[in-house]
């Protein structure tokens, strides 16, 4: 855990090393409802408190989280900033996606004309 | 029904999920989507076999460290994306049917799922009942994390 530490790589390796869990994708999609005490969001996952506690810290670390103490009381609360410079990588992949859509829209209508020559449809 | 049978021995299990009614029905019936939460406690993975339909039938393999549990059954009713049943048989339903429905009503944008499982050996409810406790908290988290399947928009 100490070299993981030392070794952190750049903001977006964090970022997406983050969300690379379900839990931490789970705990991020609970956040956006608004902010919660560590104990509810634990409550929520079939797992161990600890164990939502050391995803928490993951988190915290990318820069998703952010941890207000009050009291006893820990609160939760997202920071989805990061996650901007994350999607906008994605985003070029939408475009991709989006034009091969397309692509396979143009080759359905075209499967779907009357055949020129008399052969029929299967 | 053979006096083998386990008529008495039901369980409910229900959990509100964070995602409508289609994305949780469409996760029942995915091999794949399954593979990745019918992992009860110790469970570390599971593999997933079905056909979908009523009348085909499914397998599920749950590994753990020190072995592996088969389960299968055979699909009884799929109503999208109201209703599923199925049969569910393992050792520990004492390889007899025993029968799980899953209903599911839309809560907002939420979707409450009740789990009812019936003909159980009378000794294997409490099991059953933690078993389909983690399943449907694993389900929750994969939905929420995205995972599943989803309809392709346009």
């Amino acid at each position: 855990m100490q070299d993981m530490e030392r070794y952190r790589g750049s903001p977006l390796d964090q970022v997406y090393g983050a969300i690379a869990d379900p839990t931490r994708r789970a705990i991020l999609r609970v956040l956006a409802d608004g902010d919660v005490k560590i104990g509810t969001l634990a409550d929520r996952f079939p797992i161990s408190f600890n164990g939502v506690s050391k995803h928490v810290k993951v988190l915290e670390r990318a820069g998703l989280v952010a941890r207000k103490i009050r009291g006893r009381e820990h609160w939760l609360r997202l920071k989805p900033r990061p996650l901007r410079q994350a999607a906008r990588w994605l985003e070029h992949y939408g475009a991709f996606w989006e034009t091969r859509l397309d692509a396979l829209e143009q080759f359905l209508v075209e499967q779907q004309r009357p055949p020129k020559v008399g052969r029929s449809r299967e | 029904m053979s006096a083998t049978d386990h008529p008495g021995d039901a369980l409910v299990v229900r959990r509100l999920l964070s995602a409508s009614r289609d994305r949780v029905f469409a996760a029942w019936l995915d091999p794949a989507s399954l593979a990745q939460w019918m992992r009860p406690g110790e469970m570390s993975s599971a593999t997933v076999d079905g056909d979908p339909r009523v009348g085909g039938k499914f397998r599920i393999v749950m590994r753990h460290v020190g072995g592996a549990v088969e389960h299968w059954g055979e699909y009884l009713a799929i109503e999208p994306p109201a209703r599923l049943s199925f049969t569910w048989i393992s050792v520990h339903t004492d390889l007899l049917p025993s029968i799980v429905t899953v209903e599911l009503v839309e809560k907002g944008t939420s979707t409450e799922l009740t789990l009812t499982h019936r003909r159980l050996p009378a000794a294997q409810v409490e099991a059953h009942r933690k078993g389909w406790t983690d399943i449907l908290g694993m389900l929750d988290v994969r939905l929420m994390a995205g995972d599943g399947v989803e309809p392709l928009s346009n």
